[in-house]
């Protein structure tokens, strides 16, 4: 047994088994006594004098047994132990006070862990894998998607131990016995889970050898999710097969529930299968942007290192095509906060709801603070008592920190539980997205360590002022039992939580008006394009049934609905704008007829119908919309004004052939039109260019197709028109009809969203800091009440008393007004980011609504004391006196 | 009579440690053997030979176990542990040079 061991275990046993250490040391003491009496008597006295002279020498057996028991104690955690004890008796005492104080800390606790839990699984969660920390992911010039031929001779340059490739593919439709649904796999290359090393819940992976793309593979590994949500959890799942795209899939395997899948921000694919020429008709094509890289790192090799090689690998390329600029660009670490770098704005809203949790917590530890000032000040015999006993103030701050503590770790514990049951109602309600999305909250080491630090730190904001503020009293008039005093008209440590709660609160309630009006402002964004008047189908066909005659059926659900008398005007698209489904963005290298040198180019892309711009409402501001003629080949194209405007360096557009990406060649496609700029991609973003290609060309087929329809009357008349005009086309197809503005609230998404978290949060933290002054104001009347009754006494009316009472919890708010303000002006700045471009940070409207809504609430809080000030009998109070 | 506070601070733990070196002993024995070999110069009272036991048993530096005397009366038995035995020749030390500082100031001066 070492030292340590044996010190600890006597320190646990004096502890716990006190009563035994006591009666143990009493038999030593005895012994002691006896062999001193022997001693005696065997110096020859008798028995009665040995007895009597040893006892009086030993002195007092009792204060012997105190000493020992000092010097055992002298370590801290006895006294932890007993002002643990003491904290949960006074606690226990008063339920109300527990409750409301524990409460108030879970309310800031819980906020804290669910917006850092979600900012955790989103944006902070590394991929599951095998290490890791040794995955990164690989960016080429040529933007994120790097071509097949490529992937392939990187990975086959063996510089690194392994690199994969994958994509979210999202026009495929999954047939099960009676629906048609689209969804969302990832398409990765056949190495992929060689690569990862992800482990599986059932089944096995694909591997390299089985699922390479030459073999025209058709296996598949499912979600867990898939699996139970659309497969019942069929066990026998194993070897059987799903239907994609009308192709058999053998079922390999199933993931387990807790994964966290590669593209990250809580992304779920449904599937995963391996890219195969079905998937993409196009793979062999030189510059095509089919995949995403990860690559592993050798033992021992750094990213600095592999980028080094792996750009010495790809050297060649740029002698054989100088439109090829595929160098390695970024090498990153896959997981972590590289993933934030990619996904600044949300990173950054994040950042914003941590700093608007934080400040709710601060607020409920200032009104757990006040609550605790309020007792101390209660208690101020009882500790004006122990003080004068010889408790140090060391000690007395201690006992109330642990209370402090006490009260902390109920609340956090309340906490993580509340978060935990809203973590496992958010994973189970199925969140309206149109893309396969699993939250994933679990409680990991994060979370554990955020937790003990929320403890640490609301004992320390609730406990330490109080504390302070406390033992700082003098001793006499504590005792004197003088607590109702006519003293100078104070708060205190109270008024100072209650201003700094103000401060915060206006803060947090300009944060959430700002969120709240920018809601109110992207709602009224014009998109560019007519929302009010059109309907969008979306269609998905069961591949087989209708195989290659998919556009003939597309083109014949439109010419129905142009026969029927409400519709002005109908087309076919391939995406519609600010939907899940808007088309595709592309940033490459570009010829451009007239241009010199290739231009790289960045725009949003779609392919569209004739009569498109008209259906949409989108002004043709030079020549001509697509024709069914223009269908044949595909050469033309549309662009915007953005378009124009940035790359062809006021050349003349139409008529001006550019060169598009494709296999073998570029292929050269004639501008026919330039139309205006509307929103692409999401509501908020800055002016975009955009490209537009025939849709429905002989090939590839169309599987997914909208129809769009502009009508006369309201939307909602014809949307049952336009279903059953495509199920008595194709009964089996996946069909949803909806208004255009329903369709659109995707792309609100984020501004909602943002509102209704700035907002709850901000509502909660205002709530919280109006209670604190109810409190705060209620106390201060009661322990005037003596004063006021002899004001009233003395001829004071009514209305003196109301305006003292008023004048005290006014000048409260007004001073945390002021600094909340001042405050609020510096600290919202960074906030334009995600606020639309007519609203500034500084908006006067956000404001002056704060103070508003504060000055209201805190006339609210007010109310009541003062009315009690009022209604206070002179004669009463006084004979209490 | 010589009471312990009477001793130069922190000599009674040097006492019992050096007492014990010699072989494990039960309180009243400590107490016994630090009178008869001082010459009945140091007499250590039970309201501090006790205390001072727990606390160096506090700090690992005895270990204390419960044995049957010849005389048929249980007894509890200190021995020095190894930390003992080191704490005993820092103090050891510690003294050598205090004596001998207290030694040249005293006689020197």
């Amino acid at each position: 047994m070492t030292r340590w061991m044996r010190v600890l275990l006597l320190r646990f046993r004096s502890l716990f088994i006190r009563s035994t250490v006591d009666r143990d040391l009493d038999r030593e003491l005895r012994f002691h006594l006896e062999e001193q009496v022997e001693e005696l008597v065997a110096a020859g006295a008798s028995r009665q004098d040995a007895r009597e002279a040893a006892l009086r020498e030993f002195g007092s057996p009792a204060s012997i047994t105190q000493q020992c028991r000092e010097t055992r104690r002298v370590n801290s955690l006895q006294n932890l132990l007993q002002d643990t004890r003491y904290a949960l008796r006074t606690l226990a005492k008063q339920p109300m006070l527990l409750v409301t104080a524990a409460s108030s800390i879970a309310l800031g606790a819980g906020a804290n862990l669910a917006i850092f839990g979600l900012a955790n699984s989103l944006l902070l969660s590394t991929p599951t894998a095998a290490r890791p920390d040794r995955l990164v992911h690989l960016r080429t010039n040529s933007g994120s998607h790097t071509s097949y031929s490529a992937w392939r001779e990187l990975d086959a340059s063996g510089v690194m131990a392994g690199i994969a490739g994958y994509d979210i593919e999202s026009d495929m439709n999954w047939r099960g016995r009676d629906v048609s649904i689209g969804v969302m796999p990832l398409v990765v290359t056949a190495n992929f889970f060689d690569v990862m090393g992800i482990p599986l819940a059932m089944g096995r992976a694909f591997t390299a050898a089985e699922a390479s793309a030459d073999r025209d593979p058709r296996v598949a590994v499912l979600s867990h999710r898939f699996w139970t949500a659309r497969l019942g959890g069929d066990p026998s799942v194993l070897g059987s097969s799903v239907i994609l795209n009308g192709h058999a899939y053998v079922v390999l395997g199933v993931l387990p529930s807790d994964l966290r899948s590669l593209p990250g921000y809580g992304l779920s694919p449904e599937m995963f299968i391996p890219i195969s020429p079905a998937l993409a008709p196009n793979l062999h094509a030189p510059r095509a942007g089919h995949l995403q890289l990860i690559g592993r790192l050798r033992d021992g090799q750094t990213a600095e290192g592999a980028w080094a090689a792996l750009n010495v690998a790809a050297s060649h390329w740029a002698g054989e095509d100088p439109l090829h600029t595929g160098f390695i660009r970024v090498v990153d670490p896959v997981g972590g906060l590289y993933q934030v770098k990619e996904l600044k704005e949300v990173g950054a809203f994040f950042a914003v709801l941590l700093l608007v949790t934080a400040l709710v917590l601060a607020i409920a530890c200032a009104n757990v603070a006040g609550l605790l000032v309020a007792r101390s000040a209660a208690r101020q015999k009882e500790i004006a008592l122990r003080m004068a006993l010889g408790a140090t103030r060391t000690r007395i701050v201690q006992q109330l920190l642990t209370e402090g503590s006490v009260l902390a770790v109920a609340g956090t514990i309340a906490g993580v539980a509340i978060t935990a049951g809203v973590a496992r109602l958010i994973s189970r309600v199925a969140l309206p997205l149109p893309v396969p999305f699993d939250l994933n909250v679990t409680f990991d080491t994060r979370l554990a360590v955020l937790s003990v630090a929320l403890v640490l730190v609301s004992t320390l904001l609730c406990a330490l002022a109080p504390a302070l503020q406390a033992t700082r009293g003098v001793l006499s008039p504590g005792l004197k039992q003088e607590t109702r005093t006519f003293g100078p008209r104070r708060f205190g440590m109270r008024g100072v939580l209650v201003t700094g709660q103000v401060a915060v609160s206006v803060l947090l309630l300009v944060t959430t008006v700002l969120f709240l009006r920018n809601l109110g402002l992207a709602n009224s964004l014009d998109p560019g394009f007519d929302a009010a008047h059109t309907v969008v189908a979306q269609i998905s066909f069961v591949e087989g049934r209708q195989g290659e005659a998919s556009n003939q059926a597309v083109e014949g659900i439109v010419e129905r609905l142009r026969g029927l008398a409400s519709v002005e005007a109908a087309t076919f698209t391939q995406g519609v704008p600010l939907t899940f489904r808007y088309g595709g963005s592309t940033g490459t290298m570009m010829r451009i007829e007239g241009r010199a040198a290739p231009v790289r180019v960045e725009y949003a892309t779609n392919s569209v119908g004739s009569d498109y711009f008209r259906v949409m409402g989108i002004r043709l501001l030079r020549g001509r919309e697509f024709t069914n003629a223009d269908r044949g080949d595909g050469r033309r194209v549309i662009v915007n004004e953005e378009f124009v405007r940035r790359y062809f360096e006021g050349l003349e557009p139409i008529g001006r052939t550019v060169f598009l990406h494709g296999d073998p060649e570029a292929i050269p496609a004639e501008v026919v039109g330039v139309v205006a700029n509307s929103k692409y991609r999401s509501i908020g973003e800055d002016r975009e260019a955009a490209l537009y290609t025939p849709f429905l060309t002989p090939r590839p087929p169309a599987r997914f197709a909208h129809v769009l329809v502009r009508t006369s009357g309201p939307p909602e008349s014809v949307t049952t028109s336009v279903k059953d005009a495509v199920l008595r086309t194709d009964p089996a197809a996946a069909v949803s009809v909806e208004p255009m503005t329903t369709a659109l609230a995707f792309a609100f998404w984020p501004s909602r969203i943002g509102a209704v978290l700035v907002g709850s949060l901000g509502a909660l933290g205002a709530l919280l800091a109006m209670i604190g002054l109810y409190g705060v104001v209620s106390f201060a009347v009661a322990r005037r009440t003596a004063e006021i009754g002899v004001r009233l006494a003395l001829g004071a009316t009514r209305r003196a008393i109301a305006l003292l009472v008023f004048r005290d919890g006014a000048t409260l708010v007004f001073t945390g007004m002021v600094i909340g303000l001042g405050l609020a002006l510096l600290a919202t700045r960074p906030l334009a980011w995600f606020l639309v471009a007519d609203l500034p940070p500084t908006d006067p409207i956000s404001f002056v609504g704060t103070i508003l809504l504060l000055g209201l609430t805190s006339l609210a809080a007010g109310w009541s004391p003062t009315r009690r000030a009022m209604k206070i009998e002179p004669a009463k109070t006084l004979r209490t006196e | 009579m010589s009471r312990p506070s009477d001793l130069v601070q922190g000599t009674l733990d040097l006492l019992i440690l050096k007492t014990l070196a010699i072989e494990p002993r039960h309180g009243w024995g400590i107490a016994k053997r630090i009178r008869q070999v001082s010459g009945d110069v140091l007499q250590v009272t039970q309201g501090s030979l006790y205390p001072a036991l727990h606390r160096l048993e506090q700090h690992g530096w005895l270990k204390a176990a419960w044995v049957t005397t010849e005389t048929g009366r249980e007894a509890k038995i200190y021995s020095l542990t190894s930390a003992g035995r080191k704490q005993l020749a820092k103090e050891l030390e510690s003294w050598d040079r205090l004596s001998a500082a207290i030694h040249l100031v005293v006689r020197e001066a």
